[in-house]
């Protein structure tokens, strides 16, 4: 899995692309982190370009979200398409994380 | 699964030395492959009417070939350090099965086994993406699970933390480059049947029984998620096989 971050005053987006598995997890440590660093109180994941996600990534984005709320901040997954909204949907994610199209 | 079976019919080695495949070939009485001597119908035919070509990979590097991974192939056995007996078994293994995969741990985490074997069952059997999308997740994390909890035993992300993460994180590079866990095995056997694929995912971990309440860190979901897609779910030996049926 690869990211970029594009930081606004209000929200930042970040794009994830390619395969988002339990082998990611140092790049997730860093990305929570730069995520707790920038100033945004809106955390965009913008899911578009990402192919592919499994259980652990879904619970590194659980992770993600709660770090954020303990920040008093806002963790929102936008735009999934194919495998990755079908997993979003399976594991019942709208129910604990803000999921937008 | 009690349709007989097409047999591997010759052997191809990548990576390994002529000696010990000449061996081999002679042992397990079946030929080298010649790719351009592959007939297209014969008495021993796979479903392709090609007969299945079993690969027998020295090394992790030899399984990057993209190649090695279509047919005629249909059975592929990291030798890394099985001795020739072992090896025999497991030729043994994959001549019942219409796929065979039998790698180490690094080597199925490194070449995204579940995605190789998914392409082996959609070259049999074409199916829709989103049917294709959700057999390779119930595959991956039964994979995963072999390889993570079963053979390199790191436990799941308890609780919602980067701490979490971060131990998992730094169990599961320590396990990994510990080679008596590594070179465990994750086996993956393929039946093809007239409406519905069985897959079995073996390791060599301690087991596993499923727990009756399931506290949901950041890990947890993996059974689930293969309950919701597979219409049957069995684990056997201790938990270190777990079989699933996909309807097709």
């Amino acid at each position: 899995m690869d990211y970029g971050i594009d930081i606004k005053e209000q929200e930042a987006v970040v794009r994830l692309r390619g395969r988002l598995t339990f082998n990611d997890h140092a790049k997730l440590r860093a990305l929570i982190r730069e995520m707790l660093q920038n100033k945004a109180k809106r955390q965009i994941l913008d899911l578009s370009a990402l192919e592919f996600v499994d259980s652990a990534g879904i619970g590194m984005l659980l992770i993600a979200r709660e770090e954020m709320a303990n920040a008093d901040k806002l963790l929102v997954l936008r735009a999934a398409t194919g495998q990755v909204k079908r997993v979003l949907t399976v594991a019942q994610l709208n129910k604990i994380v803000t999921i937008e199209d | 699964m009690t349709v007989a079976r097409p047999h591997v019919c010759a052997i191809h080695g990548l990576d390994l030395p002529a000696d010990r495949l000449d061996r081999l070939s002679a042992a397990l009485r079946l030929p080298a492959w010649q790719a351009e001597a592959a007939p297209k119908t014969g008495p021993k035919t796979g479903h392709d009417g090609r007969c299945p070509v079993l690969a027998l990979l020295g090394g992790p590097e030899a399984a990057d070939a993209a190649e090695i991974w279509a047919r005629p192939f249909a059975a592929w056995i990291e030798v890394a350090a099985l001795t020739d007996v072992e090896l025999t078994k497991a030729v043994e293994r994959a001549r019942h099965a219409d796929l065979f995969a039998c790698v180490t741990t690094g080597t199925a985490n490194h070449l995204h086994l579940a995605g190789r074997i998914i392409g082996g069952i959609a070259e049999r059997h074409p199916m829709p993406d989103a049917q294709r999308d959700d057999m390779e997740l119930a595959l991956h994390e039964a994979i995963s699970n072999a390889v993570v909890h079963g053979n390199l035993q790191v436990e799941g992300m308890k609780g919602l933390s980067v701490a979490a993460l971060e131990r998992f994180s730094h169990d599961l590079a320590e396990r990994m480059a510990d080679p008596s866990f590594a070179n465990r095995r994750v086996e993956v056997s393929v039946w093809m049947e007239d409406d519905a694929v069985v897959v079995e995912v073996a390791d060599e971990g301690t087991g596993f029984a499923r727990p009756e309440h399931i506290e949901y860190g950041a890990s947890g979901r993996g059974l689930d998620l293969i309950a919701a897609i597979a219409e049957e779910l069995q684990l056997l030996d201790g938990g270190r096989r777990i079989r699933m049926r996909f309807p097709l």
